[in-house]
């Protein structure tokens, strides 16, 4: 007994070890139980650009990723989803029209020449607004990565982006709105120079490249700037040198150059062709679950699993006895045990994934009943109770095999077609299924076999009220 | 108890087969009602859906249920005569719109023409869902896809692991099962109005992946029975192996059963008719699992001259068990 005395420690460990995650790590809830607004954005083939390939992809979710942390919500995320489209999730957003108008608009790129005499202002502006933003990203980072802050960091989040969006405003008015748009630039790509620097060229098509000569040709020497706009957000600002004062910078294309890394300068190209790609995007689904309706659906799948859960229980003490007790702390254990792995995995609980996981309950007991009747076979063909538990085990194992690796099979279907929400109910149904055979073939097992070794609990009607012995064909009711 | 199998089997093919053929009239009718098999919901249909429960807390406009003629009215003016409606909750205080697919511009100025006619209502309990047309066929695509794939997946591994014979045995009860789950919900939508969303392919696929799973213990006991006697019939062996598994069959109904029920009364209305098509075809499943899918084996074996047990093919496909 001294192997099921170590599994029983091994048991209590990691039993333990699941109550720690789960304190600690906290559950990621979806969309649909928080509140927030999850948009599928499809990006529209054009007569210029008649495939998406994942370069436009990318840019376009650039933008779209800049316009995300314009809404000012914490913790969105941003996904490619197949070949042209893209999820935006976006926790608890309070106005889904707004986010929804502001996602779905084409990208607005703009040269824009900078007023004379605001050299200064554009300095200050600037530190400003870096200043805000490092402060936003410090404080973004200090966040639990549930997203669930106090209301004071609520309200310095919410009091800082609108710093920002002022800040970005002032910046705006010190440049002069120019009819250089992004459908003028053909195309940016950031290359190594010398050393260890990188630089950004781009490439306008002729009437973009004559509007630039006239641009770089007002300010060049002056030490005002270049203005490079991504929905009216300052992207750069460089400067033209004077050797350009006579006729601009010609010919439709240019380098910007400056302290640029290897990632800075691909930030910015994809940045640029982002707001070049004249590809609209539309917003093709939407699914908006207010916060407190969220709540109600919650309480209402916990009460639901709760007493999914308890009848569960019931029936087992009362139709099996002893085993079916021990099954009963073994399924609490698995319940567990898959909550933990939740956490630890990152799975993000949809309502969808709490009714995987309350149909996962009930799927865990399928192993230790078939486990039980084998055993009360077994006991009812007269052999020993040892022996009867033992061949329980043994006989039950390959029908566990069999039937946990069909519903994997359907379960991996449903993760590799299904999207969303579908998603959540086939990783959650696999992760339970898989749990729960490692606690009815370990947790069940240690616990049976430790009964069976105490005197006062080796009695076969513990195990088959009213056992006699009788044909092995013969189930009683 | 002891059910009598094989003696019998024309009673459980007759209900089997008239299950069958109500669930395959219900959706012909259907077909010829609304277009298609089952009534097809937001998800798949396109559309949007809103849905708004009044603030009631907050302001005390809530003495009488949710007037329809004038949300119509609103509707209307609108432009958007044909959208359904409906109103939910204990009191009748929240209403659910499905029209067209909006977008946002025109979805803004019916919200606020419903706020200020009939309102206000709570911003934290509002509900949006939206699906274009396009990504309601792509749901729908894929929901199929995966059923196919998983009827794939469940013959190649019950090939390997039992035989081919008994794998598509086992996929005619599934089949059994998905059609009465459908003919079901198809009954639901012609009677109540009940649509079928993603979450309706996500239950069918569960209870292929589950009915299955009940069809192999049944199967996992007449393979064993077989080599424990060799020379007895098919039919005996069906028959003791169905009764040996009897109890377990119905517990394990039962026991993944309960929960369901306690969503169906507890839940909240997304989850509602997601769990009351599992609770369907799980008792469907258990059925053919016990009486078509046991009986269907014997009579195959029967007719193909395999009645008795001297395969030796199926002696070594015997699994090695290890406990």
């Amino acid at each position: 007994m001294a192997k099921y005395r170590a599994w029983l420690g091994v048991i209590l460990v990691i039993t333990i070890a699941s109550v720690v995650v789960i304190t600690q790590i906290p559950t990621r809830l979806g969309l649909d139980l928080r509140g927030g607004s999850q948009l599928t954005i499809q990006v529209q083939p054009t007569a210029a650009i008649p495939t998406i390939t994942e370069r436009e992809l990318e840019a376009v979710q650039t933008v779209v990723e800049g316009r995300v942390n314009g809404l000012g919500v914490s913790e969105a995320v941003v996904q490619q989803l197949g070949n042209n489209q893209l999820l935006v999730q976006l926790p608890g957003v309070s106005d889904p029209q707004q986010a929804e108008r502001v996602l779905g608009g084409t990208a607005q790129l703009e040269f824009r020449a900078q007023r004379p005499g605001t050299d200064q202002q554009l300095q200050i502006e600037n530190q400003v607004l870096q200043g805000h933003l490092g402060e936003l990203a410090a404080l973004q980072a200090t966040l639990p990565s549930n997203g669930e802050m106090n209301s004071d960091t609520q309200a310095r989040i919410d009091k800082l982006q609108a710093d920002i969006t002022a800040s970005e405003k002032a910046v705006a008015a010190l440049f002069e709105p120019s009819t250089l748009g992004g459908d003028k630039l053909t195309d940016a790509i950031a290359r190594p120079t010398s050393g260890t620097l990188w630089e950004v060229v781009i490439q306008f098509n002729s009437e973009g490249g004559n509007e630039f000569a006239e641009i770089s040709k007002a300010i060049a020497g002056t030490g005002r700037t270049i203005g490079i706009f991504l929905d009216n957000r300052l992207l750069s600002a460089p400067t033209v040198n004077v050797q350009y004062a006579e006729t601009g910078i010609t010919g439709g294309s240019a380098v910007i150059s400056g302290n640029f890394t290897a990632e800075s300068a691909r930030d910015l190209e994809i940045q640029l062709r982002g707001g070049a790609l004249p590809l609209p995007v539309e917003v093709v689904e939407n699914r908006t679950v207010g916060p407190t309706l969220g709540r109600d659906s919650i309480q209402r799948s916990l009460y639901a699993g709760i007493a999914g859960l308890g009848l569960v229980l019931v029936f087992m003490a009362i139709y099996y006895r002893l085993p079916g007790v021990l099954a009963d702390i073994a399924l609490i254990i698995y319940a567990l045990l898959t909550w933990a792995a939740f956490n630890l995995l990152g799975v993000t609980l949809t309502l969808p994934g709490i009714a995987g996981f309350i149909l996962s309950i009930g799927m865990a007991v399928d192993a230790n009943v078939l486990i039980f009747e084998r055993t009360r076979e077994e006991l009812q063909a007269g052999k020993t109770l040892y022996r009867s538990v033992e061949s329980g085990f043994y006989r039950a194992f390959s029908s566990i095999l069999d039937g946990n690796v069909t519903t994997l099979i359907s379960c991996l279907a449903l993760f590799y077609f299904g999207a969303g929400l579908v998603k959540g109910f086939a990783l959650t149904l696999a992760i339970g299924v898989i749990i729960s055979m490692f606690t009815a073939l370990t947790c069940t097992r240690t616990l049976m076999f430790l009964a069976i070794s105490l005197p006062q609990f080796r009695r076969p009607s513990l195990f088959c009220p009213g056992l006699t012995t009788a044909r092995p064909d013969t189930v009683r009711p | 108890m002891k059910l009598n199998i094989i003696k019998q089997r024309g009673l459980w093919w007759g209900i089997s087969i008239g299950l069958v053929l109500v669930s395959l009239v219900a959706m012909a009718i259907s077909w010829q009602q609304l277009g298609a098999p089952l009534k097809p919901g937001l998800d798949f249909a396109g559309g949007t859906r809103l849905q708004l429960t009044r603030a009631c807390v907050t302001t005390d406009s809530c003495t009488e249920p949710l007037e329809l003629a004038d949300v119509r009215q609103v509707l209307g003016d609108q432009g958007l005569d044909s959208s359904s409606l409906q109103l939910l909750g204990e009191d009748q205080q929240v209403l659910s719109i499905r029209t067209r697919t909006l977008t946002v511009d025109e979805r803004a100025p019916l919200q606020s023409a419903l706020d200020e006619a009939i309102g206000p209502f709570d911003p934290g309990s509002t509900q949006i869902d939206t699906v274009g047309p396009v990504v309601g066929k792509q749901l729908l695509v894929a929901g199929l896809l995966a059923l196919l794939v998983s009827f794939a997946g469940i013959v190649a591994y019950m090939s390997l692991r039992f035989k081919l014979d008994y794998a598509l045995l086992a996929i005619l009860a599934l089949a059994h099962d998905v059609i009465i789950t459908a003919g079901v919900f198809a009954i639901l939508g012609l009677v109540l109005g009940v649509e079928v969303d993603s979450l309706f392919i996500v239950s069918l696929l569960t209870i292929v992946g589950f009915s299955v799973n009940d069809t192999v213990v049944i199967y996992d006991r007449v393979r064993e029975n077989m080599k424990l006697s060799p020379g007895s019939h098919i039919n005996d062996i069906v028959d003791s192996a169905v009764n040996q598994t009897l109890a377990r069959s119905i517990n394990t109904s039962l026991t993944t059963t309960l929960p369901l029920v306690a969503i169906v009364i507890f839940g909240g209305p997304t989850l509602k008719y997601f769990a009351l098509a599992l609770i369907v075809g799980f008792v469907a499943g258990a059925y053919s699992s016990i009486f078509v899918a046991s009986s269907l084996l014997a009579l195959w074996r029967e007719r193909t001259g395999q009645a008795y047990s001297d395969d030796p093919d199926l002696a070594e496909a015997q699994p090695e068990t290890q406990s």
